[in-house]
């Protein structure tokens, strides 16, 4: 039995309590026991730039990791579900790039969910050495009509001049819970672009940190849709500690039926990170009134030379943009799918395998047009 | 009997066409015939209802017909849904056309097509085509590619509705103040597109308060538009009482 008794995705600094957004209280009883995740999670790479394995050799990776990281540092959706996922998990990826190695072909990992395997916990670690390049995709997914968790944890370290992207794909279906969370120590130099495409689950709960050192560069892309009873709760903190560092959180979202959806964007400039920038948005496309959608976009500053911009908008659909789109013989579903995929494309672009692109476009058609048929 | 085998026969016909915008009455009784293969042209002072009848053809949810009826192919227009009237072949060219950053010409135009056809087009066929049609236009192929009218200028903009229109092939295109904002080149490509798709199957109206265009085109009627009414129909030759006159002699 798993149970979730906590408070998640707590903002940095309170605000009125009766704004609601300042935590997600959960008092779970998952009808689910830990057990082995039976299934190949992730391809071997042809590569000696890079060593991957599965995480289970878990003493030796943390020796390893005690060397490059000191820093203890609380993250994640809450310290009970990342204290799960790093000692408690059933899956997950180790993966090491050499200094220098620029690895073209994306790190692919994929949990598919079934009837034998519908629970996932996973402790994913990468280490990116000095001056090195490399892609990780991963996608969670259901096969099965089944009620699947999973909870995670993704620690990424990009060691000076490192370049790390990282794209998260969770298309579970609408019985799931999907927890996640992630943390990226971005040191001199060196940059982390996160993409995130959450499609899928009951209750999706995310969160992603970027701890930016000298001149470190962070980026999240992030697109959602919200439909039926679903409920989303994205958080994102761009934690501003070393001089010129520069982050760019950038969320787009469809939200439809009665779905629900929370984003908290944090940009904090810490004493010291001067000449920092960072910029937040959030856009979010409203199909129904039905719908329940907040934006806590927050700009926390100790030090003044730095520059913040944040912005957060939603709106119905242009009606006059609907009308032109319909008058080339598209449908009403058909304009409003065309607007949001419109609007994810630039997203969806950045997915750098066809495969998986033409898997999330599917999707969202699913989302946005078959499911309003049933 | 007899009248509604005429009006079965004929391609659109509107009779007694009020239409509201807001609390605003703007077609105030207007009739119009208009036969297969025929261009008609509308011209009117700024305010008149041109741009109304236009939206109201096409369906604009935002104007109201409050009284009178279209009728297209026999079929009454009045209640019919935005995209049903596309796919009965009824085009509008936009006189501000609409941006949509994220979808490219070629994609929308394409997924447009199968829309009204209903069935599936082959990439490279529809490229093929695409690219043809934009060398007519004098269009860059590099376009294709491009957001659909996203940073266009408003020449490229008025070349992306005529090149949608060459690509929907629609029975019934009504051109809103298409040459407009247009210098003497792009006029003349917005022509040259125009012409080719004329054919004695397929109708156009133009709207215009220029006649930049007309001098490429022969019209086969020339209407005007005043205060919500068709005031005066002829030939081409009523063009010239207007560059004379204006429309001050037509108004209550």
């Amino acid at each position: 039995m798993i149970v979730i008794k906590d408070e998640l995705n707590s903002l940095p600094i309170k605000t009125y309590r009766w704004l609601n957004v300042n935590h997600l209280k959960l008092d779970e009883r998952i009808e689910k026991d830990r057990k082995p995740f039976c299934k190949r999670f992730f391809e071997e790479m042809d590569d000696d730039n890079i060593s991957i394995g599965s995480i289970n050799n878990i003493v030796t990776i943390n020796q390893h990791l005690s060397r490059i990281n000191n820093e203890k540092q609380e993250y994640g959706v809450s310290g009970k579900m990342v204290d799960m996922a790093e000692n408690f998990n059933n899956a997950g990826v180790y993966a090491y790039i050499k200094k220098g190695a620029d690895i073209e072909k994306p790190i692919r990992i994929e949990y598919g969910m079934d009837r034998e395997n519908d629970v996932v916990i996973d402790n994913n670690i990468i280490v990116a050495s000095e001056n090195s390049r490399a892609t990780i995709v991963v996608d969670y997914c259901t096969l099965d009509d089944i009620d699947a968790f999973h909870n995670g944890a993704m620690k990424i370290y990009a060691k000076p001049g490192a370049a790390v992207t990282v794209i998260k794909i969770q298309r579970m279906n609408d019985n799931s819970n999907h927890f996640d969370s992630n943390i990226a120590v971005v040191e001199d130099g060196a940059e982390v672009n996160f993409i995130q495409v959450e499609f899928g689950s009951k209750r999706a709960v995310t969160n992603y940190i970027s701890n930016l050192k000298d001149g470190g560069k962070s980026a999240i892309y992030s697109i959602y849709i919200g439909n039926r009873d679903r409920e989303l709760d994205l958080s994102y903190y761009m934690n501003h500690i070393g001089r010129r560092s520069i982050s760019n959180i950038e969320v787009k979202g469809a939200l439809k039926d009665r779905a629900k959806k929370v984003f908290k964007g944090t940009i904090d400039f810490k004493l010291g990170s001067s000449k920092s920038e960072g910029r937040e948005g959030e856009s979010v496309i409203i199909f129904d009134k039905t719908v329940k959608s907040k934006a806590v976009p927050l700009l926390l500053c100790t030090e003044d030379d730095v520059k913040g911009e944040h912005a957060a908008s939603s709106g119905k659909i242009d009606e006059d943009k609907l009308f032109y789109i319909m008058s080339r013989g598209f449908s009403k579903e058909e304009a409003m799918k065309l607007i949001v995929e419109a609007s994810f494309n630039p997203v969806i672009d950045r997915i750098p395998l066809e495969d998986l692109r033409d898997i999330v476009r599917d999707e969202l058609a699913r989302k946005l047009i078959v499911e309003e048929r049933i | 009997m007899i009248r509604s085998m005429v009006m079965e026969n004929k391609f659109l016909l509107i009779r007694d066409l009020h239409v509201k915008v807001g609390d605003k009455e703007i077609l105030r009784g207007l009739n119009l015939d208009i036969n297969r293969g025929e261009v008609h042209v509308i011209m009117g002072p700024n305010g008149a209802g041109k741009s109304t009848l236009a939206n109201v053809l096409m369906g604009n949810p935002k104007y109201e017909i409050t009284k009178g009826e279209i009728v297209y192919e026999g079929k009454v227009l009045n209640d019919m849904k935005v995209d049903e009237r596309a796919k009965l072949g009824i085009f509008m060219s936009f006189q501000y056309p609409e941006e949509i950053p994220g979808i490219t010409v070629e994609n929308f135009l394409r997924s447009a097509k199968m829309a009204i056809e209903d069935k599936p087009i082959k990439v490279m066929e529809f490229k093929k085509v695409l690219k043809e049609k934009m060398k007519l236009l004098e269009m860059k192929e590099e376009y294709a590619q491009r957001y659909l009218n996203e940073g266009f200028s408003g020449g490229e903009k008025k070349k992306s509705e005529i090149l949608q229109l060459l690509i929907l092939n629609p029975k019934l295109a009504i051109l809103d103040e298409t040459d407009s904002g247009l210098d003497v080149d792009a006029v003349k490509i917005v022509a040259k597109g125009v012409k080719e798709h004329k054919s004695e199957e397929n109708s156009i109206i133009i709207i215009t308060h220029h006649n930049n265009l007309l001098e490429y085109l022969n019209p086969d009627y020339v209407h005007f538009l005043v205060d919500g009414r068709i005031v005066k129909s002829g030939d081409i030759s009523l063009i010239d009482i207007v560059e004379k006159e204006g429309f001050e002699s037509f108004k209550n």
